[in-house]
């Protein structure tokens, strides 16, 4: 059963280890629709893999993740055990859930157009002329309509991270993931990739986002949360968060080593 | 005075008698005589000098001319030595005057026939005469390739896929494949196949042995290579097709597969040319191909040339495969150049 601000999605008791390592420690977060969440914090603090967590690219050892009112994504057996549902569930799952990486992960072997329509075609079983069409407003939404011929390894880091943007928006995601989607730029091509994510916001899209940039975390986050050893230290709107955290001693300083 | 001269004329036809008994006697001591002598002189290298001896043996109008035959036939040769084959064929050609059916005469007169022509034109003929042999052998080889070719990639896919399988069983089962197949040398094995099996009641044809031998064998090294292939692709991309969606065989299927083709080419082509080498190997067990082609030409006529051609056969083989491979893996690998 649905009501207005039943969240997206909700996250309780987020438990991920990487053998003594606890990653992520019991983490709780909902996200409405619409809401567009910035997770900061530095490196090995845990967000990326949070994020991976909600894209089942990691498995979690405990907590819940429910998707739109329902729980999602583990099963548990005779014994107890937990484990990943079966592999098409997850499938369904991570369509409805797009991803886009620092290093872009585009596929070398498509053509920009390849890769963008590789989602409907694959995964939805679009007809080709469907997917084409879709890839083809995907690419014009990225402002890469005329590079749509061409091979990924000719793009600049800017464009690459669009595409992927496009490859991710063109199975109609209900919430999008970036992980920190422009550390591997170049600092004057990450105007563009946050151009588009700024434009994707305007039309409501469901967002969390790991980044180090400052600027666009005051600008466009409906939230910012700031984590560190796995654990969500202090999260606020981005007037609170950026007035009166700061008072807070580990994020001063965290702030002070990227500004 | 009568009397006298009757005594007389008695004496000179004992005599008479006597020389004619003598006669041939000496002859022949003679002849021997001119062999030792001619001997002599090609000891001491003088071969003009054993021609001018032996010259002297005439024919004789008898029956016996074995002497004869003897000194022209040696005189031949030895013009031959001296490179004067015109001379040698004529020596042969006087035997042959006489006993028209001389086998010695005729061999001969064949080989100088022979070292009359160019090499090359000698080398040309062996050729004419091994290649429609070679080049039934050369079909069986390219058939025994590509029927490899064809099966052991997928054979190879499916080893790889297998060892990096979650399921223990499935890994473990293709790990040993390629233990048992790449421990053992692939003459073991195809041994064993044709020859082993039987006794546990499977028995094959010699090309069905051929094909599951080298098929088995490639299958495994293959594996190898396409595995280190596939996990030679960036981490990355399989997260990528996940995060689309795409279940572990697509994104297999679409994103990693097809960019290990440009990494696979250079080692699978090596794999294949060494499979066009390989294949004499099925000689063995009874297949008839290039290599057992060019074995059986050298055995029946001894004759060098078969086995040349062969290697040159092969050389063409594994030249066209090389200059193949080359275009291939230039076109697997367009997308990294535009």
């Amino acid at each position: 059963m649905k009501t207005a601000n039943q969240p997206l999605l909700s996250l309780k008791g987020i438990t991920k280890r990487f053998g003594a390592l606890t990653a992520v420690d019991a983490v709780d977060l909902e996200v409405c629709p619409g809401e567009i969440v910035v997770i900061i914090g530095p490196s090995g603090s845990g967000k990326s893999t949070l994020l991976r967590a909600v894209n089942f690219l990691e498995e979690i050892e405990e907590g819940t993740i429910t998707f739109e009112g329902s729980e999602v994504g583990y099963l548990r057996s005779k014994k107890g055990r937990r484990h990943l549902d079966t592999p098409l569930r997850i499938c369904a799952l991570r369509s409805e859930i797009g991803m886009v990486f620092q290093h872009f992960n585009l596929f070398p072997h498509m053509t920009v157009l390849g890769n963008v329509m590789e989602g409907p075609l694959t995964v939805q079983k679009k007809s080709p002329g469907e997917a084409r069409e879709r890839a083809l407003d995907m690419l014009a939404k990225v402002g890469l309509s005329e590079k749509r011929d061409v091979y990924p390894a000719t793009l600049s880091g800017g464009q690459k991270q669009r595409v992927a943007i496009a490859r991710a928006l063109a199975m109609r995601p209900k919430l999008m993931l970036f992980d920190e989607p422009t550390s591997a730029l170049d600092p004057e091509l990450i105007g563009e990739v946050f151009d588009t994510i700024r434009a994707l916001g305007k039309e409501g899209m469901t967002m969390i986002i790991v980044t180090h940039q400052m600027g666009f975390a005051k600008e466009m986050a409906d939230r910012v949360i700031f984590m560190e050893a796995g654990s969500f230290v202090a999260q606020g709107t981005p007037e609170d968060f950026f007035a009166n955290q700061m008072e807070h001693d580990r994020i001063k300083s965290f702030l002070t080593r990227i500004l | 005075m009568n009397l006298r001269s009757g005594r007389v004329f008695r004496t000179i036809l004992l005599f008479a008698c006597l020389l004619l008994l003598l006669v041939p006697l000496s002859r022949a001591e003679d002849y021997d005589q001119i062999f030792s002598e001619s001997n002599e002189a090609m000891g001491r290298g003088d071969l003009p000098a054993a021609i001018a001896l032996l010259k002297k043996i005439p024919v004789s109008k008898g029956e016996d001319n074995a002497a004869f035959v003897r000194s022209r036939m040696q005189i031949a040769r030895l013009h031959f030595a001296l490179k004067d084959l015109p001379a040698a064929s004529a020596d042969a050609r006087e035997v042959l005057a006489i006993y028209p059916d001389n086998s010695e005469a005729l061999n001969f007169l064949a080989s100088v026939k022979r070292e009359q022509k160019s090499r090359f034109a000698v080398f040309l003929e062996d050729c004419l005469r091994f290649l429609p042999n070679l080049l039934k052998g050369s079909v069986m080889t390219i058939t025994l390739v590509f029927c490899t070719m064809l099966v052991s990639p997928l054979g190879g896919l499916l080893i790889a896929l297998g060892r990096l399988s979650r399921f223990k069983l499935f890994s473990t089962l293709c790990w040993f494949i390629i233990w048992l197949f790449r421990g053992t040398p692939l003459l073991l094995q195809l041994f064993f196949i044709y020859y082993g099996l039987p006794a546990l009641g499977v028995t094959f044809k010699p090309f069905t042995a051929a094909v599951l031998g080298l098929g088995l064998n490639y299958s495994a090294y293959l594996g190898e290579i396409i595995r280190g292939g596939i996990q030679s692709i960036e981490h990355g991309q399989m997260e990528a097709a996940k995060a689309i969606g795409m279940t572990y065989g697509q994104a297999m299927r679409r994103v990693i597969i097809p960019q290990t083709y440009k990494r696979l080419m250079p080692p699978i082509g090596n794999e294949f040319i060494a499979l066009i080498k390989d294949t004499a190997l099925v000689s063995t067990i009874a297949m008839v191909e290039l290599m057992r082609s060019a074995d059986q030409m050298f055995n029946a006529y001894f004759n060098i040339t078969a086995l040349i051609l062969a290697a040159l056969i092969y050389l063409l083989f594994t030249t066209i495969f090389t200059f193949i491979f080359e275009k291939i893996e230039t076109r697997a690998g367009i997308y990294e150049n535009r």
